[in-house]
């Protein structure tokens, strides 16, 4: 059954989330949106209804947090609790319902980027680990890793340095290129610790993403399958599982996508997201939303 | 980052605590006056009332968007953004900073929303130990009857019309202080609140708490205000 780090919300039951909970995380310009965008019609075409998600994106604060940040006014404290009310938000309003209905949740970050940024923030370790315990143990979370020096151009061309992907809140350096080196270094130095501790699954995101790509893939097939790990066999070659497949087959894992389970109908309402991509899922369904 | 525990900031923090209807706001003015007049640099600091994180609250409450994690959050939001801000700033100025509610609010109606007690506790630990705690106490319906008399109604979540207790908003609002009043008498010895007969007369409290007021200002930096 599935788990949270420690303290579970008020009315939510854990064992109504039969979906799936898939965590991509990495730092800033690692690709990981590119490859929500190649995972989502990959599994909406193997017949699962997909939710895709990411940070600062919820209804109540996201907005705010955007607004906020414009102004750089937030201290380390106030911006990590903004940041796990807006997880808060999203992970009760989004990810759960979808999980109850069954969807595969596939998100863009979760809360290690959160305690992260954070944690070279000087915010205490063990204060983040209680704040966040309310979050649920994700089926899988792959790690896009990418040392600095290989960042670094990736992110001049294609959109430049960010003030705060540079940390410039931290006054590391006047210069941006300098202050992105520091701030990117600690960073991924952390997301090493916690890769360590919440025990992710590394993805070396230095090759193409058509590469990174089919590793993920494969590992998502894996956890899809509720198999180990540890590759038996690979999924590459695997034919992909038509829409209505059953029971039968023995891959009961892959349901189909019903349109009309009565309790989807209520997540789809709370959601508004998942009833577009099961909508769009025929057609690819390949546009961000 | 400090945790929970004395401070050892020049200045003094005073804070009241207690239901909606129980005084504690009045008494707080008057000791501001008082302490003005007594030459003490003194600061007022509402509850929820950081202008960055109060209107993503107010949106939220007025369309009904909070759980009650969210809701807990998004306090906790604005009491850091205060805190680190507002509140430890003055006291390592050496002023007085007199605060209307304060963490205790923020554990009690969490924890009566169903909040793990030790999560909002641990949550807050962030914040400053007050010099002194009043907590105002007072039975229900005496409250109830002194808010009935002067206002039109309650509000959604101060009635804590988002658990369902009730359909009716005042049956609602009982309901739900009464779980706020069992939580401040528990936190009365687990805090070492100074607990007022919020039944007395308003000048007998006022002369009660200034008494300890003036007893934990014996050694603070007077600063010079303006006349």
């Amino acid at each position: 059954m599935r788990e949270t780090y420690g303290t579970v919300l008020p009315g939510m039951n854990l064992a109504d989330l039969t979906g799936k909970l898939i965590v991509i995380e990495g730092t800033d310009g690692v690709g990981r949106s590119t490859q929500i965008d190649l995972l989502k019609p990959w599994l909406e075409q193997e017949g699962r209804a997909v939710l895709d998600t990411g940070l600062t994106r919820s209804d109540l604060a996201g907005r705010g947090i955007k607004q906020a940040k414009v102004g750089h006014t937030l201290g380390p404290l106030t911006l990590s609790l903004f940041y796990a009310t807006d997880f808060a938000d999203r992970l009760e309003q989004e990810i759960v319902p979808a999980l109850r209905a069954g969807f595969v949740v596939l998100t863009d970050r979760y809360i290690y980027s959160l305690m992260a940024r954070a944690l070279i923030r000087g915010i205490d370790a063990a204060w983040l680990q209680n704040a966040y315990s309310f979050a649920l143990k994700p089926d899988a979370v792959f790690y896009l890793r990418i040392g600095v020096d290989d960042l670094i151009p990736r992110v001049v061309f294609s959109r430049g340095f960010d003030y705060w992907e540079s940390g410039m809140d931290l006054h590391p350096s006047e210069d941006m290129y300098e202050s992105f080196r520091k701030y990117q270094t600690a960073l991924l130095a952390q997301f090493d610790l916690l890769a360590d501790k919440y025990a992710f699954e590394v993805i070396d995101a230095l090759g193409s993403p058509q590469a990174v790509f089919t590793q993920l893939r494969d590992r998502i097939g894996r956890v899809l399958l509720g198999e180990p790990r540890e590759p038996l066999f690979s999924l590459l070659t695997a034919p992909p599982v038509p829409l209505g497949a059953s029971d039968r087959d023995g891959k009961r894992e892959v349901a189909p996508v019903p349109a009309a389970v009565p309790e989807r109908t209520a997540a789809k309402e709370r959601t508004g997201k998942p009833a577009a991509h099961a909508a769009a899922k025929t057609s690819g369904g390949a546009e961000s939303v | 980052m400090k945790r929970y525990g004395e401070h050892r900031f020049p200045g003094k923090l005073f804070v009241v605590e207690g239901i909606d209807g129980s005084g504690k706001s009045t008494q707080l003015l008057l000791l501001h006056q008082w302490l003005k007049a007594e030459g003490f640099g003194v600061v007022f600091s509402e509850w929820n009332s950081s202008p960055l994180v109060r209107d993503i609250t107010k949106r939220g409450k007025k369309k009904q968007m909070l759980s009650p994690a969210t809701f807990s959050l998004i306090h906790s939001t604005d009491f850091a953004d205060r805190m680190e801000r507002n509140i430890i700033p003055l006291l390592k100025a050496g002023a007085v900073v007199l605060c209307d509610r304060y963490i205790y609010t923020a554990f009690a109606r969490d924890v009566g929303r169903g909040m793990d007690p030790k999560w909002v506790r641990e949550l807050y630990s962030f914040a400053v130990k007050p010099t002194a705690a009043f907590y105002f106490r007072v039975p229900l319906e005496t409250a109830i009857q002194r808010l009935l008399v002067g206002r039109s109604g309650f509000k959604y979540y101060e009635a804590g019309m988002d658990l369902g207790l009730s359909g009716d908003t005042e049956e609602s609002f009982r309901l739900f202080q009464g779980r706020i009043v069992e939580e401040y008498e528990k936190m009365v010895p687990e805090f070492e609140l100074t607990v007022v007969d919020a039944t007395q007369a308003i000048e007998v409290e006022q002369a009660q708490m200034r008494q300890i007021v003036r007893s934990k200002l014996a050694q603070a930096k007077r600063l010079r205000v303006a006349p």
